[in-house]
């Protein structure tokens, strides 16, 4: 399956649609808006790409993620702040200890999941901020391997978690509870469907009929896997700068696929070239 | 960015070329040469093998073939608070060699085999990506070739490895060859704070 750049939003620069100096995170509210975190500001854009809403966060950003109820979680250093649908400031969940650099955060049901890059696991929490269980940590590696400083997961409808576990070139996957069901993906240079260099993938999320789209660095790729973990198709050479790293990705609605590039500060818009569904 | 030797680096340096020489009483001497004019010095903004950017270009390995010294003054250095200490390490590894049935790729990138590394922490003898392991740098074997610095630079590795003049065998030429032929102009004289200047 071919996939083609449509659309680029945002981008470097000093106008209020922009960033300055970095772009790290993006995520989808239910109603379709797009969410994209940098420098240390929160914005949000419409289908279209065009610039909504915008507001400042207390530190500088890593990850963005909206509940269904329209809470937005944005990820820090040592923090998750939380804002409503305008901008407004709500709340925290402050633990140096756990939240050393929170890089994804996903939701199921009343669990709140927050990825620690620090600490190399996935936290849970019930609604309320009470901390339930780690995911990760009881591996063989007392949690994830992840030189690149990134750990992103994307939790299923099912409640099973796909994290990236890049330096074992991985996606495996885990219960709440945090056991693990297993895992695909191995080193290789050659063969498009394999990892390659020191870590990857190392950006992930779920899309529509139980595809997995990945973002690798060194050369930047995005690259999406059917159901069965069959490659279908990616996207390389120029598309990225070639320095990008650690490119985050999302899906909206449609399964258009949305990648951070960390370079140009923009996020690049693929289809598929059979169009998007539905 | 890669920082600028500070006064402890070189220090560090001078300290353990100087534990090597002292015997032969050569330590004030070390000391001397190394502040004549400043001292020789390799900016990782320019140096090709080094500075960030400078992806998907051929290896520069004029500072192992330019020296004056028939084993190069200059050295591949490990910052082991740096490194991710990745099992498949692209300084380490030729990852573009075939991969064998580990699962790792077949060969190592270091022409003179001059890079060790050890698995570190609780180890799995089973499974070799279940590992941190720790990359150290042999150098009465290194001789500056810089494949290794471009295998680790970002975004491929961490940039935790570098090129640098070692003091305690550079001759600190009046006209260093390799600053003569460096095509990034990267060899520069640096006037270094060294103890008793
Ligand atoms: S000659 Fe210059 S560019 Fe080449 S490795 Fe040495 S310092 Fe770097
Ligand atoms: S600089 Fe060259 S010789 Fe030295 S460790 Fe690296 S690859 Fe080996
Ligand atoms: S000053 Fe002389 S000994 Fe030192 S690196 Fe240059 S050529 Fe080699």
């Amino acid at each position: 399956m071919d996939y083609r750049q449509t659309r680029v939003i945002s981008g470097k620069g000093t106008g209020a649609h922009q960033f300055r100096e970095s772009l790290n995170g993006i995520g989808f509210d239910p109603a379709g808006r797009l969410y994209a975190v940098g420098d240390r500001e929160v914005k949000v854009f419409d289908g279209e790409g065009t610039l909504k809403k915008r507001w400042e966060t207390q530190q500088p950003p890593y990850c963005v993620a909206v509940r269904d109820d329209g809470s937005v979680f944005v990820g820090e250093a040592g923090q998750v702040e939380m804002f409503d649908q305008s901008g407004n400031r709500v709340g925290a969940w402050e633990d140096a200890d756990r939240f050393g650099t929170v890089t994804s955060i996903g939701f199921h049901e009343d669990h709140v999941l927050i990825a620690d890059a620090a600490d190399r696991c996935i936290r849970r929490y019930d609604k309320t901020g009470k901390w339930i269980n780690d995911i990760g940590k009881d591996n063989n590696t007392k949690g994830f391997l992840i030189p690149n400083g990134y750990l992103d997961f994307s939790v299923d409808e099912t409640g099973v978690i796909h994290a990236s576990n890049s330096a074992k070139h991985r996606v495996e996957r885990y219960t709440l509870d945090g056991e693990l069901l297993g895992f695909f993906g191995h080193f290789g240079m050659v063969r498009p469907e394999n990892f390659p260099g020191c870590c990857n993938p190392t950006n992930l999320t779920l899309a529509g009929e139980g595809k997995l789209v990945v973002t690798e660095k060194a050369g930047p790729r995005m690259k999406v896997y059917d159901r069965d973990r069959k490659l279908l198709g990616f996207v390389g050479g120029d598309a990225f700068h070639a320095e990008c790293k650690n490119m985050d990705v999302a899906v909206d609605g449609q399964d258009r696929i949305y990648v951070v590039d960390t370079v140009r500060l923009s996020v690049l818009v693929f289809e598929s070239e059979g169009g998007s569904k539905p | 960015m890669k920082k600028q030797p500070t006064r402890r680096d070189v220090l560090g340096h001078v300290v353990r070329g100087t534990g090597l020489l002292v015997l032969g009483g050569a330590a004030v001497h070390l000391v001397r040469r190394a502040n004549a004019e400043g001292a020789w010095w390799i900016d990782p903004t320019k140096c090709v093998n080094i500075r960030l950017g400078a992806t998907g270009v051929e290896v520069c390995d004029l500072c192992a073939t330019d020296c004056v010294l028939p084993l190069s003054a200059i050295r591949a250095v490990n910052e082991f608070s740096e490194c991710g200490r990745c099992c498949i390490c692209p300084a380490y590894y030729d990852v573009r060699s075939e991969v064998g049935p580990d699962g790792l790729p077949s060969r190592k990138l270091c022409p003179r085999d001059a890079i060790t590394r050890e698995a570190i922490g609780e180890v799995d003898p089973e499974d070799p990506l279940n590992n941190f392991y720790e990359y150290t740098i042999d150098e009465d074997k290194c001789n500056g070739c810089g494949a290794c610095v471009m295998g680790c630079k970002e975004p491929a590795g961490l940039g935790s490895i570098r090129l640098e003049v070692r003091y305690d065998v550079c001759l600190d030429c009046n006209r260093c060859t390799i600053a003569q032929v460096c095509p990034d102009d990267a060899i520069v004289q640096k006037a270094i704070d060294l103890p008793g200047a």
